[in-house]
């Protein structure tokens, strides 16, 4: 990653940190991640899911949210994780992702956390080698907590498609 | 969110400014045929220089600095053409109409930047219009004019010329009363202006202050007139109409109605007053107010005359999608009812049930036809910008072309209609750059010098049908035929076999086409493949007829509306798809050993002729269950192509609703959108056009899809 992306990403990950201080826990292949509360519309149980030919390979299809047509995406897929069965505990997000509301599969949803910024690290001072969607560690209770949340960035994470 | 507010803002803006420019470009064309003809009018001048003046109101309230600035300079011309101190001429029909344009490239672009529009040079033109100015009257001849000092101070600087201007020549002025209906006292004015045209000169129409009710708006109109009382009378066509002669105050005793103010004050006064006190109109009831609002040269000409509402699509989407869950629950109830009926000792209620259910239904059909309806906006929207073209095309091309434009109140779908002036400003461009001959070509052929360009639509069943016909050269077959075998369209074996129709239909063959064209505009036929794909996008169908030496037409059916559409819904591998009644031919029984290999391609034999397969379940690579012992085959037809789609079962028709993927799905190729079903099920609308094209040339890549994956 060039140095002017590096920076850029940076403002974008403290920009998170500092307007959003409740993010939404979920886990996945067993780890735990969270997004940003306000991006979160809504949270549904799943519905049956109508697949898209040749769509891309992570997308698991269409949904109708009170009749508006909502794209679904297998986060597992995305974020390059084991697939996992769909359980009664498998929930759809439905996260802003600026030009479009995408839902988003995801295994369990905990809980929300009210982060202070004493108990997130930045991804920017793990090294350049991150993804963009990787905003940083969430350690809810400070140093020595037991829950290690990945916290993402919801539009780096959806814009691709 | 601050940015949607802003947004919302800027989109209002937008609409408005939009509809006020082609108002515009409309009123310039109609100005611009009476100047050839000598038939100018000068309420036709002031018609424009109101909407330049509320153009520039807007574009400052909505901080559009540009368009504020362009507005304000052709309104510096209009008034000085209304004043008749420049004379109308094609150079100063020019510069009107560049401005027009700068309206329409700003309102376009994002960007004032990306414009690119060269101001000064603009402005320099301008000045070049306004050229020399004489001096002013020296005598005011309205001091002598017997009308009231309420009525003169509301007269705007140019009504005040025009009242002048016609004392000074000795024209009559007449006062007329009229009470008109509120509700449709914008056709009643049209029609009074109408009547009067030939007879009279409207100066201002103002309402009264103490006249109307509720329902009713009482009117005093000023005329000029060389005609007599009686004529005028006989001419107006309201109830209760009442027209005076205003005189001069040294003539006979004062014919004007109950007046209190003095009469003696100077004129200048009169006009300080008014300048001071604008408020004077605020008094008047709303109705009024927004009647003067359109005379009236100050903020108050802002608010809309009209009293139509503007709406979103967006929120008419909406709409539909409620309407398309009360359908769902209207089946939810009508499960209950029957569950019900099978239980005597519930029969009753469930016959109840039914019924109320049933009312609910009907309502429920009403409330969809009458959102339909309101999408619904006539093709005089698409057309008018076209007339705009025709102008600029004949000129560009040393054409004389006259449009004759018929079926302007054919109502269509919103979005048909947004998505109808690129493919039809294509036709008509073409049209007069190859269609219709230089005035010479078509004087040494007999033909009168100007050609005719004749757009007409008209509605049948379910679709609507658009005709573009010109009187040019036309298109001869044998060289379309020369075209195609040169460009590999079409083999010299091929060719001997198209009948005439075919033959025509060749032009919109991709590859039909090359961009080696001379001009810009584009060679015939350049990019008529691009039409055709747009047109079949719309679910409409292109056709063109030409004769040599007569003139060509092109006829475009269109369906009425995208938002409800006719389908019939089939079942490949467990899964739902519907596909556009429009373009089903039929459907029919496979018979696996029906199938002949041509080319590598799997073919049926369709009453003797060849109908190209496609297995959907290979197709879309959705191969996961094994197909059931019968199977069917869609035939589809896009224009004058066809294949058969291979499907599992068919589940009947359905009227849906398509509803547009998302921007994360537009890679997508091959599915219009989806539809909701009910009970959680959504199925996916096949774009036929877009797969017949497909099945077409990738018939062997589809195998790989067949694959799955990545």
């Amino acid at each position: 990653m060039s140095e002017a992306k590096l920076a850029i990403h940076q403002t974008d990950a403290s920009e998170i940190v500092r307007t959003a201080h409740e993010f939404l826990a979920f886990s996945l292949a067993g780890e735990s991640y969270a997004l940003p509360l306000p991006s979160i519309r809504e949270i549904l149980k799943a519905p049956p899911i109508t697949e898209i030919p040749r769509a891309e390979y992570d997308i698991l299809g269409i949904i109708s949210v009170r009749g508006r047509i909502t794209t679904v995406i297998d986060l597992r897929r995305r974020l390059h994780l084991e697939e996992g069965p769909l359980t009664k505990d498998t929930r759809i997000l439905l996260v802003d992702r600026g030009d479009e509301v995408i839902g988003v599969l995801v295994d369990l949803v905990h809980q929300v956390y009210r982060l202070h910024p004493d108990e997130i690290e930045l991804s920017s001072v793990m090294g350049s080698d991150v993804s963009d969607h990787f905003v940083g560690i969430g350690r809810p209770g400070g140093e020595g907590s037991e829950t290690l949340l990945i916290l993402l960035d919801p539009i780096a994470l959806l814009r691709r498609n | 969110m601050a940015r949607d507010d802003d947004s919302g803002l800027r989109d209002e803006f937008l609409a408005e400014a939009q509809e006020i420019v082609e108002a515009l470009s409309r009123d310039l064309l109609v100005l611009d045929q009476a100047e050839k003809e000598g038939t100018t009018s000068a309420e036709q001048i002031n018609d424009l220089f109101r909407s330049v003046h509320t153009l520039k109101g807007i574009a400052g309230m909505f901080g559009h600095p540009t368009i504020g600035a362009i507005a304000h300079s052709l309104e510096d011309l209009l008034d000085q053409l209304r004043l008749e101190k420049v004379a109308l001429t094609a150079e100063v029909l020019d510069v009107l109409f560049e401005g027009v344009e700068h309206f329409q490239r700003l309102l376009q672009s994002e960007e004032e930047s990306e414009a690119g529009i060269d101001l000064d040079a603009f402005a320099q033109r301008i000045g070049q219009s306004l050229g020399v100015q004489d001096g002013g009257a020296t005598e005011d001849p309205l001091r002598a004019l017997g009308l009231e000092e309420a009525m003169l101070s509301v007269l705007t600087e140019y009504e005040e010329h025009r009242l002048r201007a016609n004392v000074e020549q000795g024209v009559t002025i007449f006062r007329v009363g009229l009470r008109l209906p509120l509700l449709s006292i914008d056709e009643s004015l049209e029609s009074l202006k109408e009547k009067l045209r030939s007879l009279a000169e409207i100066i201002t129409y103002l309402p009264s202050m103490d006249g109307g009710d509720a329902e009713h708006i009482e009117l005093v109109v000023l005329i000029a007139s060389t005609s007599d009382k009686e004529v005028l009378e006989a001419a107006i066509p309201f109830e209760g109409t009442s027209v005076e002669e205003v005189n001069r105050r040294d003539g006979g005793p004062m014919s004007l109605g109950p007046v209190e103010e003095p009469q003696t004050t100077d004129l200048t006064d009169l006009i300080a007053a008014a300048e001071a006190a604008p408020s004077s109109l605020t008094h008047a009831p709303p109705s009024a107010a927004q009647l003067s609002g359109a005379n009236q040269a100050d903020p108050l000409s802002v608010r809309s005359v009209s009293n139509t509402v503007r709406v979103e699509i967006d929120k008419l989407d909406h709409l539909m999608n409620v309407v398309g869950e009360l359908a769902i629950i209207r089946s939810a109830i009508f499960r209950i009812s029957e569950r019900f009926r099978s239980e005597s000792a519930m029969r009753e209620l469930s016959i109840e049930l039914h019924r109320i259910n049933r009312g609910f239904e009907r309502n429920l059909l009403e409330l969809q036809n009458g959102i339909l309806d309101v999408r619904m906006v006539p093709l005089g929207q698409v057309f008018d910008k076209l007339a705009r073209i025709v102008r600029q095309a004949a000129r560009e091309h040393g054409k004389e072309v006259r449009l004759v434009v018929s079926g302007k109140d054919t109502e269509v779908d919103k979005l048909i209609v947004e998505e109808l002036s690129d493919p039809l400003m294509h036709i008509i461009r073409n049209a007069i750059d190859h269609g219709i001959e230089p005035p010479k070509q078509r004087d040494m052929a007999g033909k009168k010098p100007t050609g005719t360009l004749a757009l007409s639509a008209y509605q049948r069943g379910k679709h609507v049908v658009i005709e573009v016909e010109d009187d040019g050269g036309g298109i001869d077959h044998e060289a379309i035929l020369r075209v195609g075998i040169e460009r590999g369209v079409i083999t010299r074996d091929a060719a001997a076999e198209l009948s005439r129709e075919e033959i025509y239909n060749l032009i919109f063959t991709a590859g039909f086409s090359t961009k080696s064209s001379v001009s810009d505009l584009s060679g015939r036929g350049v990019g008529m493949d691009v039409v055709k794909t747009n047109i079949a996008r719309l679910g409409g169908i292109i056709d063109v007829d030409s004769e040599p030496g007569i003139g060509t037409k092109f006829t475009i059916t269109l369906p009425v509306t995208l938002a409800m559409i006719s389908a019939l819904l089939v079942r490949v591998a467990g899964r739902e798809f519907a596909i556009p009644i429009t373009s089903v031919r039929e459907a029919l029984v496979f018979e696996e050993s029906e199938i002949r290999m041509v080319e590598a391609r799997e073919m049926l034999t369709l009453r003797g002729s060849s109908l190209p397969l496609c297995r959907l379940r290979e197709f879309f690579g959705i191969a996961d269950a094994p197909p059931p012992e019968r199977q069917f085959v869609v035939v589809a037809e896009i224009g004058s192509r066809r294949v058969g789609f291979l499907v599992d079962e068919l589940d009947g028709q359905q009227d849906i609703v398509i509803k547009s993927f998302g921007p994360s799905l537009q890679k997508v190729k091959g599915f219009a959108g989806a539809t909701d079903l009910g009970d959680q099920r959504v199925a996916l609308v096949i774009d036929v056009p877009s797969l017949v094209e497909e099945s077409g040339m990738q018939m062997d890549r589809a195998r790989l899809w067949a694959g799955g994956g990545v």
